[in-house]
């Protein structure tokens, strides 16, 4: 199984210099298992990224096949939707996965509202041109994907629910736990670290610094060695500061994951946009 | 008067090597006067910097005045992250045009929705105020603006400004498509539809009242979303190109054109083909022809 970050920003998306080197694109994931079945992440703007790249192949001729799994519905993991082309093309298949968000909307009802016609000239999910299924998922159950097994489970994402997702593929597991934030950060929950047991690569929510974070407790997201005591605990050979910032330039990305790594044995890295990364 | 361009971009924000010099940052505009009167123009992710620049140099808590050309996210998106929202005490009264919903504050309201955002627009510490906006109705705005909505045409309606303040005029007038191949209305067009006699007075009307409102002014930025190429491919979302902008700003005998709103796929060097050739395209017909770039100013002169 490869893997690719499209985007890795939390919130908002950065231009300019000082983000050339992680990437300002938010959140979009992209994982190919070996006989090329493919599986997206949300729909941050790093996703328009790779629609560029789908729509040079099947998806440009109407042959696309693409499931997509939303950790929840924040505009950051949703804004890239009404500029995802392949929704453009007839033919393509595209199934959106998530569970319903906790205000009582259902997951379709909240995409609508996304494309309603004050917001966006697309005027609806009925205008997208592709075959479109929005498939509402109980968070706690798993989910056989062409070429993907994959366990959801929710986790406290401030005032909503998010769901974190363990993929598995080609005998490789990738744990997805973004938009988390434990009570406790140095106690992360039983469920977080049962997700991520023995994955071979944690993605995990770092949108904060450990200095900035007893400032921005209770917003929803986790310090950087939130990440590190769910990986150390579930025995993950590679944990991905993801999520980051969107006031984190490339120096301070350089700098938290030099003060993360120099405090566990687990391998860590910092999620760039760029190209595929073995599993 | 000067304006500064904090995010240049049509659609949505493009982050990358492609975008560094011009900006990736989606459509907002500072407006300062002589006296240092503030007014912005569309709330687009170009906001968030703003806003921090604004606390900055800030002196507590101040109020602001926004003007919408419509609300379809690119002009919306920076709104829930403008910082000195957060700042108790601070006035933020927007003006926009009502399209396909039924109550200004619902719509703008509904952009930080528990499932889009986390925090609520009844939550925000600012306080709101909705002003609804008509084409033709001109109104007057603290610090000695004056407002001239016009109508545009987009999906579902937009809104350009004129306007005015130390004896001298520009305007805003994004996002548009031309005025001659599509009508713009209240549904979804999957392509150009055939335009009824009606649909062409319509048009003529709204391209009429645009070269006059636009008559005389100093400087006019522009809805440029599209090379001719591209334009030709998507004729019904509601963009120009810089052709079509040069045609109205001659007719309305402008000082200065504005390119701006640039498609996010339109890298640094394809800006800077556009920026030269529309230099050289301005040149022959006395218009001066810039493109717009993050972190531009650019100054107002006197109307003539």
């Amino acid at each position: 199984m490869k893997i690719r970050f499209w985007g890795v920003r939390g919130s908002f998306a950065m231009s300019g210099r000082d983000f050339l080197r992680y990437g300002g694109n938010t959140t979009s994931v992209e994982l190919v298992t070996d006989d090329g079945h493919r599986l997206l992440i949300d729909l941050g703007t790093g996703a328009t990224e790779l629609a560029k790249a789908l729509m040079g192949a099947e998806f440009g001729k109407g042959a696309g096949r693409l499931p997509i799994l939303l950790s929840h519905t924040h505009l950051d993991h949703i804004q890239g939707l009404p500029f995802f082309t392949p929704f453009f093309i007839k033919g393509n298949e595209i199934r959106i996965l998530g569970a319903n968000p906790i205000s009582g909307l259902s997951l379709e009802a909240t995409l609508q509202n996304q494309l309603a016609p004050h917001y966006s000239p697309l005027n609806g999910l009925e205008n997208l041109a592709a075959g479109v299924s929005i498939e509402t998922i109980q968070a706690g159950s798993t989910l056989s994907l062409p070429g993907f097994e994959v366990v959801t489970q929710a986790m406290p994402h401030g005032s909503m629910w998010t769901t974190a997702y363990r993929i598995t593929a080609d005998g490789k597991t990738v744990t997805y736990l973004s938009d988390v934030e434990y009570p406790n950060a140095d106690e992360p929950s039983a469920e977080a670290v049962a997700l991520a047991q023995d994955a071979d690569l944690l993605i995990h929510d770092a949108m904060h610094s450990d200095q900035d974070y007893p400032s921005r407790r209770g917003w929803g997201h986790s310090p950087a060695h939130a990440g590190v005591v769910v990986a150390e605990r579930a025995r993950a050979k590679k944990l991905a500061l993801f999520h980051h910032s969107p006031d984190a330039t490339d120096a301070m990305i350089d700098e938290v994951v030099a003060l993360t790594a120099s405090h566990t044995a687990v391998p860590v890295f910092a999620a760039a946009e760029g190209s595929y990364l073995d599993v | 008067m000067q304006i500064t361009f904090w995010g240049v971009r049509g659609s949505y924000p493009v982050p990358g090597a492609a975008t560094v010099r011009y900006g990736g940052q989606t459509s907002c505009v500072e407006v300062r006067s002589a006296a240092g009167a503030s007014l912005i123009v569309d709330a687009g992710t170009g906001m968030r910097a703003l806003g921090n620049k604004l606390l900055r140099e800030g002196s507590g808590p101040q109020s602001y005045n926004v003007l919408l050309s419509h609300v379809h996210w690119d002009h919306i998106q920076g709104l829930p992250f403008f910082s000195p929202a957060y700042l108790a005490g601070t006035k933020i009264a927007i003006h926009a045009l009502l399209t396909a919903a039924d109550e200004l504050q619902g719509v703008i309201g509904g952009i930080t929705r528990h499932e889009f955002f986390p925090v609520p627009l009844e939550a925000v510490p600012a306080q709101f105020e909705f002003h609804q906006v008509e084409a033709g109705v001109e109104f007057d705005i603290a610090g000695g603006f004056h407002i001239v909505p016009i109508a545009l045409n987009h999906p579902f309606g937009a809104i350009g400004y004129r306007i005015e303040c130390d004896g001298a005029a520009w305007a805003y007038v994004a996002d548009t498509a031309p005025f001659d191949e599509v009508l713009h209305k209240q549904h979804f067009l999957p392509g150009p539809e055939p335009l009824s006699s009606d649909d062409k007075l319509a048009l003529g009307a709204m391209r009429e009242a645009l070269v006059r409102r636009l008559q005389g002014v100093d400087t006019v930025v522009y809805d440029t979303h599209f090379t001719a190429d591209e334009y030709k491919r998507f004729p019904h979302y509601g963009h120009s190109t810089p052709d079509q902008a040069l045609e109205i700003c001659v007719e309305a005998k402008v000082r200065r054109l504005v390119l701006y709103h640039h498609a996010p796929g339109h890298s640094d060097e394809q800006m800077d083909q556009i920026a030269a050739d529309y230099l050289a395209k301005g040149e022959a017909v006395g218009i001066e022809v810039l493109t717009s770039f993050e972190g531009m100013t650019v100054p107002i002169g006197t109307a003539t």
